[in-house]
């Protein structure tokens, strides 16, 4: 039986050249099917990757209560005088307490691909700003001077928007920046942001000494739980509390939602219009070896090794299929640069990242689509009536 | 029995693969008309309206306000026929999940700018436009929330505070309004400008963007380069485009949809033309015998290509209108469901008729080679075969 199987599998594999239209067509349209899967994946799991990953656990956000975004939060001088002074957050070395408060406003800049106009994050923040980044590293150039017109800008804008380079010019509005430097934090999202001193954006930008958010380091993960406390006993207080990471991952959840609410229909009906040619493929290559077929049944083969050899046919096909779907994809999209609006109404930056887990799903459709397709040509194969034989 | 009989009875003769070709058309045809409407639903705010009215905002960026005292002026140049301000209220209710769209502006000049977008029984129209508190909703809005007339709600604004120290404005619900051919989405709320902008903490007396009507629209150009330099060298310069121009610069912002669904749809199509082609090819090789008896019984070659030829366009078009039908089933259905989210889903006239076009292609691009095959057979040797 089990050699009888193997026997007649590979006399099926062996075949597959002479088919090789039907066959060929079969790999290529599941390797479609599972490029347009793993790309909307690769999207998905590229922008999550950079909001997520820019958040972590023993940074704190204060924003307005009810405000959601930075962007509509208003944040007082007086509100950031008491949260100094709370607990949990983290000393610097100079005794201080590691506090950021910022203010980001949008400006215009031209993406090198379109050459359109699109929203930029302009943050203003103070000393400690870079320290609560964690991977922050000065690729090129220094940090901006208090004070001055000067920026620095993120890796990703350098990457995605014109007129970014190292001490180029550049007018923002009605004002004159120069770029004085160029960072990097990893690959998150605030490389998709422009630095440069809170004093300068709240004078130019006509903000009076108000902000949009605290950011504090804590001592520890833990300590949120201690200033979350103390602001809510604090009656002058009316913000909200998280942690950093529990902010992004609240903001990156709508748009990778969208993208795979989008990916995975899309490549389920694909998958059905794929599954109809894997059907039609297996089809005609059971019919093409009838004769073959009720032979091997004449000299005493067995219809489950018919079956077998058909069905392996199917999945060895599929997952070719599967293979150059993802090697493909791999190879076209992984890496590649993109930008769309994040929550924070300004561009985010990120790249497209096929991740093994994907793959794997992709892999997983394409052999599904297989089975089906091949299951009932199979069942054909294995039924066919001797007198086949005397088939034309 | 006739040749269209006969091209009928070769497509089915099996069955099975008839109709799985059908259905694999049929899903590219799917995947085409849903994406379709996606995208006019994503550009749907460039129309003809659109691109004869012009748009002002604050030339840094359209989320930084202009100071109030630009409005009368705006009112001034030549060629301006109606200028309406408005400001973003960012305005959610209840909990700031449930977002709602939603602008402070000045009622008259605005239902002048959008008379078509917005329409209002007249004795509605008269209440808002007397009511300090008033309100006007849109239909599919006023749905999302289950409002009507004569309701007070409170809207709360995630980016304005109101003096009482509140994120509120006490609204009244004083019309629903409708468009007037379908076309134009009414997921949105107005209040008035001044009622909004007397009770706010801070920012008071600016507005982010003016939408202008010029008294010809060959003016366009003039008059925004008129605007733009009124205000230049000042704190505050303006952009001033057409309205079509700024709603794709704003939906170019997403990243290139456009792009995105080309991929898909040609990754779906590229599936159907290799699974059609080849099993085309496969089905007419098959019936190598038979096409020598039919020019044995003196058809032409010409009309055993033409034959063959129908043969994939009948295929095609039958499962092409199956799953454009669907298509627009499922647009119908979805635009319901996305009206608060996603306005003006739903087919159009050109993508119909691109679909038709893509069948015809696709029918005679599957159907040649196999047509030319069958044109080519020789009696002598198809029936020596045996």
């Amino acid at each position: 039986m089990l050699k009888q199987t193997t026997a007649v599998t590979l006399l099926n594999l062996r075949s597959i050249p002479q088919r090789w239209g039907m066959s060929l067509a079969t790999v290529l349209s599941i390797a479609l099917v599972v490029g347009v899967l793993l790309g909307f994946m690769a999207m998905a799991s590229g922008f999550r990757a950079t909001v997520d990953g820019a958040g972590s656990d023993d940074v704190a956000i204060m924003l307005r209560g009810g405000a959601m975004a930075e962007m509509n939060s208003n944040v007082s001088r007086d509100d950031v005088r008491l949260v100094e002074i709370a607990p949990g957050i983290a000393m610097g070395d100079d005794g201080e307490p590691l506090i950021s408060s910022e203010l980001y406003v949008v400006a215009d800049g031209i993406k090198r691909t379109t050459q359109t106009r699109a929203n930029l994050a302009l943050r203003g923040l103070g000393r400690h700003g870079p320290a609560l980044r964690p991977q922050f590293d000065m690729l090129e150039g220094r940090m901006f001077e208090p004070g001055t017109a000067e920026l620095v800008v993120g890796e990703s804008v350098l990457r995605e928007f014109d007129g970014f380079e190292l001490g180029q010019s550049i007018r923002l509005g009605s004002n004159e920046w120069t770029v004085v430097g160029v960072f990097s934090t990893g690959g998150s999202v605030f490389d998709s942001e422009i630095w440069a001193d809170l004093g300068v954006i709240q004078n130019l930008y006509d903000r009076g000494s108000s902000v949009q958010t605290i950011r504090a380091r804590l001592t520890s993960p833990e300590a949120i739980e201690a200033l979350s406390e103390y602001v809510e006993n604090e009656p002058r207080l009316n913000l909200e509390v998280l942690s950093e990471r529990a902010y992004f991952a609240r903001s990156a959840g709508g748009t990778t939602n969208l993208i795979m609410f989008l990916g995975w229909p899309l490549a389920f009906a694909m998958a059905i219009g794929a599954l109809a040619g894997a059907w039609n493929a297996m089809y005609a290559s059971v019919d093409a070896r009838t004769r073959e077929l009720a032979t091997l049944r004449a000299i005493g083969f067995g219809g489950f090794p018919a079956f077998f050899a058909a069905i392996t046919e199917a999945l060895v096909l599929a997952f070719a299929g599967g293979l150059v779907g993802a090697v493909a994809t791999y190879l076209l999209f992984d890496g590649v640069s993109a930008s769309t609006l994040g929550s924070g109404f300004t561009q985010v930056v990120f790249a497209f990242a096929v991740t093994p887990d994907a793959v794997v799903q992709g892999v997983i459709l394409a052999l599904i689509v297989g089975f089906l397709g091949g299951f009932i040509p199979a069942i054909r194969a294995a039924r066919i009536p001797l007198l086949a034989v005397h088939n034309d | 029995m006739n040749d269209a009989t006969l091209i009928r009875k070769n497509l089915f003769r099996k069955r099975l693969r008839a109709i799985l070709l059908m259905v694999s058309i049929l899903v590219a045809f799917l995947i085409f008309g849903v994406l379709g409407a996606l995208q006019n639903a994503f550009t749907a705010g460039t129309g003809t309206a659109a691109q004869e009215r012009l748009v002002t905002v604050n030339r840094i960026n359209f989320t930084v306000a202009l100071p109030y005292a630009y409005w009368g002026r705006i009112q001034q140049v030549e060629g301006v026929r109606n200028a309406a301000p408005a400001s973003w209220f960012g305005g959610y209710y209840q909990e700031p999940q449930n977002f709602v769209q939603s602008f402070a502006v000045d009622p008259e000049t605005y239902l002048e700018a959008y008379p078509n977008e917005i329409v209002l029984p007249p004795e509605e129209r008269a209440a808002w436009l007397e009511g300090r508190t008033c309100a006007i909703v849109g239909r599919a809005l006023a749905t999302q929330y289950g409002w009507s007339t004569g309701d007070r709600i409170p809207l709360m604004s995630n980016i304005w505070q109101n003096t009482d120290g509140s994120q509120a404005w006490e609204l009244d619900i004083c019309g629903v309004f409708d468009d007037t051919e379908g076309t134009y989405p009414t997921n949105y709320l107005m209040l008035h400008y001044e009622y909004f902008n007397e009770s706010l903490a801070f920012g008071r007396d600016s507005f982010h963007w003016i939408t202008i009507n010029t008294t010809d629209p060959a003016l366009n150009d003039q008059v925004s380069q008129e605007i733009d330099a009124l205000f230049a060298n000042s704190s505050a310069e303006t952009s001033t485009t057409t309205e079509a121009a700024f709603n794709e610069a704003f939906m170019e912002q997403f990243g290139n949809i456009g792009l995105i669904l080309t991929w898909v749809i040609g990754a779906a199509f590229a599936t159907i033309l290799m699974i059609v082609g080849t099993t085309m090819v496969m089905a007419v090789n098959e019936r190598t015998r038979e096409i020598a008896v039919l020019k044995t019984l003196g058809f032409t070659a010409p009309r055993i290509f033409r034959m063959v030829l129908w043969e994939s366009l009948l295929l095609s078009f039958l499962g092409g209108l199956i799953g454009l039908g669907l298509a627009s089933l499922a647009a119908a259905a979805a635009s319901g469901a996305l009206a608060g989210f996603l306005p003006s889903f739903g087919l159009s006239l050109t993508n119909v008729v691109t679909a038709l076009v893509l069948m015809a292609a696709l029918g005679i691009v599957t159907g040649l080679l196999p047509a030319y095959n069958a044109m080519q057979v020789r009696i002598s040797e198809a029936l020596g075969k045996i």
